[in-house]
This record gives structure tokens, C-alpha cells and sequence, in this order.
């Protein structure tokens, strides 16, 4: 979308009405700091129990402190998407032809916040934890499935990332008339694509079973993950369909008006 | 594509000092930026570590021929996407830069912690290539020319000659010479082999193939004039499809009456749209406005 501000000759005032912040930014402070906090108990955890107990998936210590790990991440993870997203839609707006421009702006607020968090925990799944199972399986040959290395990044960041971009699709489309009304595709493209590394996992896994115990890290079947990686760039379709709705909604949210 | 009234009041009241608009406007800005900055690095990185991954990771898989050939290649899949979201809707000509600098932060930071805290890998052997010199030099020729084809034939060539020059410096007191136990290998070669990885054949092989193995000489010109052609038609390639994915905009659905929505009602241009309204899938409806 070409603009040009030469263009815009009127002069705006603003009457301040209210003063009501629209958004509180602690929640994605909080937000990414749960986030941050995660990935780093997470990496010290590698780092203290890895060499120490994660090499033999046969061994009882393995068992203890690593198995035990996954199972409580698969309760925790599902457990939280369940509720989140029912949560989400039972509570949804069902009067959204009337809401008014203030709590739109509001919500599309929150929901960039969602979106910010969602990022940020991507960033870890994609590019921290992605890139050290690397470092992992260049060391040890892997007996099963399940890694210290994986454990943490298939099982632990990935299904947070889609928790939080889940939920952030379904307050999307529960709370805000645009994305109740139709189907955003970049939205779709950032929520779907993502989540769709989790399946993928499961053919990565597969291939390795099969054919290939270790390799380098560039064979074609890591190219799904590729793939799937791109579409975490939707989230700039996504900022600027909110932006062209947030700029259309500012004179009546801020009590804009043109002089004459 | 023309603003409309409400959007042109908008933009003229951010220039109004201390309005809410005007703060509202900044406070939306630090959560714009990071969101980006996440996003590409995330993509960039995870496409980069498994595209050109071990060529990247080891240094002595940066060898004469496949590493030149293989990392500016694989990147420009990506580069030439977002350069050309940059710029088609943004007229920014920062994409590839900005796609090199976070993609090194990545590699930096996961090196760091990954390879040398926790599986101990030394950082003489980890260490990450660079590729800003060749983004930046992207970027320049697409600002400079203010044409993707100009960019497609020219930048992409510099991108690749740009790349095993721009890591010359870090990486010639790797390819010093050696003798080992009656053979010649470089010291790359020697810091790989007592760190041995699953990568690594049960017999202990140098990376690099070729008749005549040098430690310099003209392989490196030529894998890197032939990484600069694929990069070439790559770029190409990847500006289109990348302009016209981020063209894509709204779909039909059925849950909408589940909000108080009529099922007929759809999104309009008049309420601020970000992509085009015909069709399922959308896609430019101004050809003029895809370039």
C-alpha cells in the first residue's frame, strides 16, 4: 500500500476525552519474561542433567529424570491448549457488529501483545533450541526417539509456541470483527504453519528410525521444518492488516476530527 | 492504493506532539519492531541451519567448493523473499541486511551456548560464517537501482563473490598447511579430526573433494562465480514468490455467525484492509503494485 503524507492537507485536532490507558504492556512484559524463564530453566536443566543421565535411554536414571519430564509437558501443554481455547471461544464477544472503536483498538493492542509473546517463544524453538540439538547429535548417536535434545525442543517449545498461537488465533477471530468476519489468511499461514512442525516431527522421527540413526544436519528430511519455519514470517501480513484497520479506526477512537 | 479519509486524519495527527495518538502510535511501534526482529530471525535461522547447516557449523567443512557454493545459495531463498517484502510494501531497502545480521546473532548466541557451554565443542571449530557483507551489498544495489531485476542480475552476483572474501580473514589461518603423521592437511582439518562427530565417517576423511586440492587458488573463484549464478536465478525466483505470498489477504468462513455476524457480511476496503478483497486467496489486483 503506496501513501504519501503531501497528500494529507487538513488540519487535525484532538479532544482528549479520555484518558483510560488502551493497553497495558505488563502482560507482555510478564508474557515474555514466563518465556524467557522457561527457556533458560530449560537450558540449565540440560546443561545439569544431559551428560549425567541422558545417554542411555535404557538406564533407570534416564527414566527419572528425563521420561519424567516429557510426561509431565505432554499433560502440562495439552492440558493448558484445551483450556485456553475453550476458554477463548466460551467467552467470546457474540456482539461484535457493536463494539465500539475504543475497545476494538484495545483488543487489536492485545492481541499484538499475544502476537509479541508467540514470537518470542518462537525464536527460541526455531533458533535456540533448534540449533543446539545439533549440537547434541553431533556427540551422541541417538538410541531412541527422545533426547535431552528433544525432550525440551519437540515436546517442551514447540507446544508451547502453538499453546500461545493458538490461543492467540482464537482471540482473534472471537473478539475482533474483522477476523470474526473472514478468514486472514497471513493469520492462518503464522498459527497453522508453525503447529504443523509438531506433525512433522513425527515424520522426522520416522526417517531416522529407518534409514538414518545420525547425520548431518542438512539431509532432505529435515527440509519439512524448513518449510514450515517460513511461515512465522505471516506475522507481518498480519501487523499490517491490523495496522490498516487501526488507522481507520483512530479518528473515531481519539476523537479526531479534520479542520476545515 | 489510495489512503482513506479516516487513515489520512491518522497520519496527520501523529505529527500532533503529545496527543494520545502520537503515543499510542510509539507504544505500538516497540511492539511492531520485535515482533519483526523475532520473526526473521526465527525464520531465517532455522531455514539457514538446516540448508546449509554443517557447511556452517564446522571449519573444516568451509572448504573450497561446497561451502561457497552451498551457503550463499541456500540463503538467497529467503533473502530474496524478504528483501522483496521490504520493499514492494514498504520501500525499504533493508531486508537482506537485516535477514544477515539476525541470522549471525542466532548462530552467534546458539554457538555460544549450545556448541562450546554445553557439548564443548571449541570455538576455533564452531564458529559462524558471515554473510552481512553480501546482504549489505543487496540491499545497496536494490536502493541504488530501485529495480529487482538489476538487483536479480547484479546484487546477487556480488552477494556470492562478497562471501568467501567478507570470511577470508577469519578463516586463512585455517587453511595454513600441515604435516600429519606423512600427509598434508590444514590445520581445519586437524582441529576436526580430534573432534570427531557423528557426522563424521567411521574412517576419517577430508571434507573437500576435487583432483587437485589446494589451499587457495582458483576453485574458490569458480565455485564462487557458479554460487553467484544460481543466486542469480534464485533471487528471481523467490522476489516473485515472495511478493506475491504477501499479497494474500482474506478468506470465507462460517463461524462469523457464532460472533452476532450475518453470514453474508464480509470485509470491506473501507475498513482498512492490509490485502486485497477479491477472491478466496486474493493476490495483486494491480499487477503494478506487486513490483
Amino acid at each position: 500500500m503506496a501513501s504519501t503524507t503531501s497528500e494529507v492537507t487538513k488540519k487535525v485536532t484532538e479532544e482528549v476525552t479520555e484518558k483510560k490507558s488502551l493497553f497495558n504492556l505488563n502482560w507482555v512484559i510478564g508474557g515474555s519474561l514466563l518465556v524467557l524463564s522457561i527457556a533458560m530453566a530449560a537450558r540449565w536443566y540440560q546443561g545439569w542433567a544431559a551428560w549425567d543421565y541422558g545417554l542411555d535411554s535404557t538406564h533407570i536414571d534416564f527414566q527419572t529424570y528425563w521420561m519424567t519430564l516429557l510426561y509431565v509437558e505432554i499433560a502440562v501443554f495439552s492440558i493448558l491448549f484445551i483450556v485456553s481455547n475453550v476458554g477463548l471461544w466460551m467467552t467470546r464477544d457474540r456482539d461484535l457488529p457493536n463494539l465500539d472503536a475504543r475497545t476494538e483498538i484495545s483488543r487489536y493492542m492485545k492481541l499484538i501483545g499475544m502476537l509479541f509473546v508467540y514470537a518470542f517463544a518462537f525464536v527460541f524453538a526455531g533458533s535456540f533450541f533448534a540449533e543446539q540439538d545439533a549440537a547434541w547429535h553431533q556427540v551422541v548417536v541417538r538410541d531412541t526417539s527422545f533426547t535431552p535434545s528433544h525432550i525440551i525442543e519437540f515436546y517442551g517449545m514447540f507446544p508451547m509456541f502453538i499453546c500461545l498461537g493458538f490461543a492467540s488465533y482464537i482471540y482473534a477471530i472471537t473478539r475482533l470483527p474483522l477476523f470474526a468476519k473472514n478468514v486472514s489468511i497471513p493469520l492462518i499461514i503464522a498459527v497453522i504453519g508453525p503447529m504443523m512442525v509438531l506433525p512433522n516431527v513425527g515424520y522426522n522421527e520416522w526417517g531416522h528410525a529407518f534409514w538414518l540413526m545420525e547425520e548431518y544436519f542438512t539431509v532432505p528430511l529435515h527440509y519439512g521444518f524448513v518449510f514450515f519455519g517460513w511461515s512465522i514470517m505471516a506475522l507481518g501480513g498480519i501487523l499490517v492488516q491490523i495496522m490498516s484497520r487501526i488507522s481507520v479506526l483512530m479518528p473515531t477512537a481519539f476523537h479526531l476530527k479534520a479542520d476545515a | 492504493m489510495a489512503l482513506l479519509p479516516n487513515q489520512e486524519i491518522s497520519l496527520k495527527a501523529l505529527l500532533i506532539p503529545d496527543s494520545e495518538a502520537s503515543k499510542f502510535s510509539r507504544k505500538l511501534d516497540f511492539l511492531i519492531l520485535p515482533i519483526v526482529v523475532f520473526a526473521i530471525m526465527a525464520a531465517v535461522h532455522i531455514h539457514f541451519m538446516l540448508t546449509a547447516g554443517d557447511w556452517d557449523f564446522w571449519v573444516d567443512w568451509k572448504d573450497r567448493q561446497f561451502w561457497i557454493t552451498v551457503s550463499p545459495v541456500v540463503l538467497m531463498i529467503i533473502l530474496g523473499a524478504i528483501q522483496a517484502i521490504f520493499w514492494v510494501h514498504f520501500r525499504l531497502p533493508i531486508g537482506a541486511t537485516v535477514c544477515g545480521l539476525l541470522l549471525i546473532l542466532g548462530e552467534w548466541i546458539n554457538r555460544y551456548f549450545g556448541f562450546f557451554l554445553w557439548s564443548h565443542f571449541p570455538m576455533s571449530l564452531i564458529w559462524p560464517a558471515t554473510m552481512i557483507a553480501g546482504c549489505m551489498f543487496l540491499d545497496l544495489v536494490l536502493g541504488l537501482t530501485r529495480n529487482h531485476l538489476m538487483v536479480s542480475v547484479f546484487g546477487a552476483l556480488g552477494y556470492a563473490l562478497l562471501f568467501p572474501a567478507a570470511n577470508w580473514f577469519i578463516l586463512a589461518p585455517f587453511r595454513l598447511p600441515m604435516e600429519l603423521q606423512g600427509s598434508m592437511i590444514s590445520v581445519a582439518d586437524y582441529i576436526g579430526f580430534h573432534f570427531t562427530r557423528t557426522a563424521t565417517p567411521e574412517y576419517l576423511r577430508i571434507i573437500e573433494r576435487g583432483t587437485l586440492r589446494t589451499f587457495g587458488g582458483e576453485s574458490t573463484i569458480i565455485a564462487a562465480f557458479f554460487a553467484g549464478f544460481l543466486s542469480m536465478i534464485l533471487h528471481f525466483m523467490w522476489w516473485n514468490i515472495g511478493s506475491y505470498i504477501s499479497n494474500l489477504g482474506w478468506a470465507k468462513t462460517s463461524l462469523k455467525t457464532s460472533m452476532g455476524f450475518h453470514k453474508d457480511d464480509q470485509v470491506t476496503r473501507e475498513e482498512g484492509l492490509g490485502g486485497p478483497v477479491e477472491g478466496i486467496m486474493g493476490g495483486p489486483t494491480d499487477p503494478s503494485e506487486a513490483k
